[in-house]
């Protein structure tokens, strides 16, 4: 077994992790903004491991480059987008999620 | 490799299926939208997993590349129109 | 109307991204031969990075940099080599868009001829597509109400 493939083999698998952590966040919070919380850190955690994972396999060719690129874009461009979604929400005026309405 | 990379490609579909309960059942449009955002990255990722199961990775970048454009700016366009809605 | 987005995060990575954007739509055009791409889906792209300018700049910022007229001009500079192209192929006694008679112009193989004369081709349809988005979208936020008629009244 070749070293790269072990170490992609790791990466894909942390990055498949998050995903499934990040789902479950997104169907089990209570609250919009909780929810955002969790897609947005673990969504974009997720895919840099992916993409680092599957530029580990492929090697050090132009498609390897290109795959790195769209990990670099993914990373500036998901927590944009997070951000905007969530000021539009508090200038819609969502009510926030308290504990005491739990215990009721 | 194949094989494995084929399972994660299954599991991330059915990933995808379970954020649908969120897009049809979220309470409001908010959550609609974080939604749809979340099932594009996951695609993303199946069709570079595509690319590398029918050995053809060079066809399969681009495509996933002007995904995650589409996708970044459909999100700041949905969240500029939901601002201006009071 | 669109306004300015008071909002320095986005601003400030719109800022940083949209000329990349553009260069890859440019690399989208050039390699419809070899990959997924070609001279509409190359438009799209930079369509869609002009729409993004608008969002966060807002139209009376925008307006100043890229007005309506010139959109008209690219629309139509689109065409014309489109059109232009397919006329040149006629003088030289040739069918309507058969490159390979281009071959005497620029001294090279007619197999060749046909690859850049479709390149030229691609590059006038991406012209004419980015124009029609930015019109759109101009048309359907504005209300169909040009700068020029609101300062007549």
């Amino acid at each position: 077994m070749n070293v790269m493939t072990v170490l992609s083999v790791g990466f894909i698998v942390g990055g498949l992790f998050f995903f499934a952590t990040a789902t479950i966040g997104l169907l089990r919070f209570p609250d919009f903004f909780t929810r955002l919380h969790a897609t947005g850190k673990g969504d974009t955690l997720a895919v840099t491991l992916s993409l680092v994972g599957l530029a580990c396999y492929e090697g050090f060719t132009l498609t390897g480059v290109k795959i790195v690129c769209i990990a670099v874009f993914m990373f500036l461009a998901q927590p944009t987008a997070t951000h905007a979604i969530s000021r539009a929400g508090i200038k819609s005026g969502l009510q926030y999620w308290r504990r005491k309405e739990a215990q009721k | 490799m194949t094989t494995f990379l084929l399972g994660i490609g299954l599991i991330l579909c059915f990933l995808v299926l379970l954020v649908l309960y969120r897009v049809v059942f979220g309470p409001g449009v908010f959550n609609r939208v974080a939604a749809i955002s979340a099932i594009g990255t996951k695609t993303l990722i199946i069709l570079l997993i595509m690319g590398f199961l029918y050995n053809r990775v060079e066809m399969f970048i681009d495509i996933s590349m002007v995904y995650a454009l589409l996708n970044f700016i459909g999100c700041i366009a949905a969240a500029k129109y939901l601002e201006m809605e009071k | 109307m669109v306004f300015r987005k008071d909002d320095i995060i986005v601003n400030t990575i719109s800022r940083i991204l949209i000329p990349f954007i553009q260069l890859y739509a440019l690399y989208v055009i050039m390699h419809g031969h070899y990959s997924p791409g070609g001279g509409f889906q190359g438009g799209v792209i930079l369509g869609a990075s002009l729409v993004l300018l608008l969002l966060t700049r807002g139209y009376d910022e925008t307006r100043l940099k890229i007005p309506e007229n010139s959109m008209k001009l690219f629309a139509s500079a689109g065409v014309l080599i489109y059109a232009g192209v397919g006329l040149l192929c006629l003088f030289f006694l040739g069918n309507f868009l058969d490159y390979s008679k281009l071959a005497v112009l620029l001294h090279v193989d007619p197999a060749q001829a046909r690859s850049l004369g479709i390149l030229a081709v691609e590059i006038g349809v991406g012209f004419a597509v980015m124009a029609v988005m930015y019109s759109i979208f101009l048309d359907i936020s504005t209300g169909g109400v040009l700068a020029e008629d609101e300062e007549e009244e």
